[in-house]
């Protein structure tokens, strides 16, 4: 399995976890300048975007700590130009899923909500 | 006027502050405007925790204004508003009528004391209404007559007060613990020194100040020290000054009516004693608010220092101003100093002999006797005691301090209501036009002043402080007039008998 296919199984998975859990999903792999949204969803009012990660087991680190400070940043501006774009109004937020692959057994989900709180000054 | 109010301190003083919230679509993000310092601003932190730990969770773009705009907001104290001005507009409470909040928030939303509970105490009695604030400062704004307010253990329990789902208890008027002043020397232990002990008594019963001269090791500091033991108690109204100032800097207070006793060191520097700094908090000396401000070793003080002190002496005020702005604070303390009469402090000793030039000994009385010396009542010479004196170890040495408490007390009752319609609290806080109005003289008074001012040169302000103190002095024995002797008596306290120059 190349890292391609690891990534849409994981994108798979993470969009049924986030039916289970009732959301609307808006779109996948939605393109805008600068970047790719994972999963835009709908979360009770509030628009996700969901930046999902993932990883088969035997790396170092684990899937949701491989997001640094450079992929938060265009994470922030893409979603600014999607929420532009679609002319959404209300809250939103930026999540990530991180998704630990285990050849033998079931991946572990580790879900990490509003990962933008408190590190964007206003 | 918005419904959530906070306060921000200035000086003693609380100011209300307006907390305006505007939540809107957006990525998550707090901003603080309205002059907030690095501990306001921080706060958004606080109260994001704090309110998601009871459930509510911020979402979208959150503005918090702090009003009035163009006021300095300082300090953790505004936490609990700011929270409590989110969960309104997240509607998760409603307030109907306007209410102060003041505390800072743990991260799991415990509420932790502050400074400045009882000056915003006294805002909410003027502006009638409730505030909320942490357990911990109940105590003292219990203490505060008049005010509705409520302690909340954490934002939760405020929360669920507010939405009337539960409710806080209130805080009660709690009285005064009954006084047990620390008589620690108590002054039938001290041997000796009756003139220095006679002398304490008129300090504490009239607010005079003092200064105490004589050579080491005859017991300057320990009189000092026993003045502590014959203070007359706070009065309610001096108790909330003394409360105020405290506050202010967050220091815990003592339910009980003992007076201030503050030590400073030499080394302290003009900002420690008088107040300051960029908060503008208050010094040493406004801690020292109608209680006694001890220099020990008085000549070694910085001259800057000393020439400071001149102004709050007199006026019972001090104003502090910087560049961020101007306060004052109260500062009517009774000055205590001790010195050696000379640098090797054996000048006029019986025994030893003084060994100081006499250019040594000019450069040291000219350090001493500035205009500081003419603000001081009562100078006193403490010699050193001969060695039967000292040897003599059984028995009590005259009166115990708990007996010339009472007399004390009983003299500045009688002070307290001969002033009460000038609004004043002792003798030596009178003004010039008062001590000529106000003191009744006996009829040989007249002539005797006549007499001793002409023969020891006396000047308007030195016979106006003689008077004053020989007002004491009658208080003390009960007279409603001044006798000569009581003049005699205040006359023997005058500076230059100590100090040796002849001003």
């Amino acid at each position: 399995m190349d890292h391609l296919e690891t990534g849409r199984l994981g994108e798979s998975l993470a969009e049924r976890y986030f039916r289970g859990k009732g959301w609307t999903i808006l779109g996948r792999n939605v393109r805008v300048k600068f970047g790719e949204l994972d999963l835009v969803a709908l979360d009770e009012g509030e628009l996700v975007i969901v930046e999902v990660r993932t990883r088969s087991i035997g790396q170092v680190l684990p899937a949701e700590e491989s997001v640094g400070p450079r992929k938060l940043k265009v994470l922030v501006r893409s979603g600014r130009i999607y929420v532009e774009k679609c002319r959404w109004t209300g809250p939103w937020r930026i999540d990530l899923l991180g998704i630990n692959l285990d050849p033998g057994g079931s991946p572990e989900l580790v879900h990490l909500p509003d990962i933008t709180a408190g590190r964007i000054d206003a | 006027m918005g419904p959530v109010l906070g306060v921000t301190l200035k000086g003693i003083e609380a100011i209300p502050i307006d907390v305006e919230v505007e939540i809107t679509g957006g990525l998550f993000v707090i901003a603080v405007v309205g002059l907030p310092d690095a501990a306001v601003k921080e706060a958004r932190e606080r109260v994001r925790a704090a309110l998601r730990v009871n459930g509510i969770h911020l979402r979208g773009r959150i503005a918090l204004n702090l009003a009035p705009a163009d006021l300095p907001k300082v300090g953790s104290l505004l936490d609990l508003p700011m929270a409590v001005g989110l969960a309104m507009e997240t509607g998760a409470v409603r307030l109907a009528e306007p209410a102060l909040f003041l505390g800072e928030l743990a991260m799991d939303g415990r509420l932790r004391a502050t400074k400045g509970a009882v000056p915003a105490a006294l805002l909410a009695r003027k502006m009638g209404v409730p505030l909320y604030l942490p357990p911990e400062n109940a105590r003292e704004v219990s203490l505060v007559r008049g005010v509705k307010a409520f302690a909340a253990p954490d934002l939760g329990a405020l929360l669920g007060h507010l939405a009337g789902e539960c409710s806080l208890p209130p805080v009660l008027d709690s009285s005064l613990d009954p006084d047990d002043p620390p008589a620690d020397p108590d002054l039938c232990d001290i041997k000796g020194q009756a003139a220095a002990k006679r002398a304490l008594e008129i300090a504490a019963a009239g607010h005079h100040n003092l200064l105490l001269v004589g050579s080491p090791g005859s017991g300057k500091t320990m009189l000092a020290r026993a003045l502590r033991g014959i203070l007359p108690p706070l009065t309610d109204e001096e108790r909330l000054e003394t409360l105020l100032v405290r506050s202010t800097l967050g220091l815990r207070t003592r339910p009980d009516r003992t007076r201030p006793y503050r030590i400073v060191h030499h080394t302290a520097s003009t900002i420690a004693l008088c107040g300051g700094g960029s908060a503008l908090k208050p010094g040493e000396i406004s801690l020292a608010h109608r209680g006694v401000l001890f220099l020990d070793e008085f000549a070694e003080f910085h001259r800057d220092l000393l020439e400071a002190l001149r102004q709050p002496l007199e006026d019972g005020t001090i104003t502090v101003s910087r560049a961020s702005g101007s306060v004052t604070y109260p500062a009517r303390v009774l000055l205590v100093c001790a010195c050696n009469p000379c640098p090797c402090g054996y000048w006029g000793d019986p025994v030893e002999t003084c060994r100081c030039p006499a250019h040594v000994l000019e450069k040291y009385r000219n350090r001493l006797s500035g205009p500081i010396l003419d603000r001081i009542d009562l100078h006193v010479s403490v010699p050193r005691l001969t060695p039967e004196e000292l040897v003599c170890l059984e028995g009590q040495h005259g009166p115990s301090s708990e007996e010339i408490r009472r007399k004390v007390s009983v003299a500045r009752e009688i002070q307290q209501e001969r002033w009460k319609k000038e609004g004043f609290h002792s003798n030596a806080e009178i003004p010039e036009k008062l001590v000529r109005t106000g003191i009744k003289l006996s009829r040989e008074v007249r002539p005797f002043m006549v007499q001793a001012a002409r023969g020891m040169r006396l000047s308007g302000r030195g016979i106006s402080r003689v008077l004053k103190v020989a007002r004491t002095v009658a208080d003390l024995r009960g007279s409603p007039e001044v006798g000569v002797e009581d003049v005699c008596e205040a006359l023997a306290y005058r500076k230059g008998g100590v100090t040796g120059d002849s001003a």
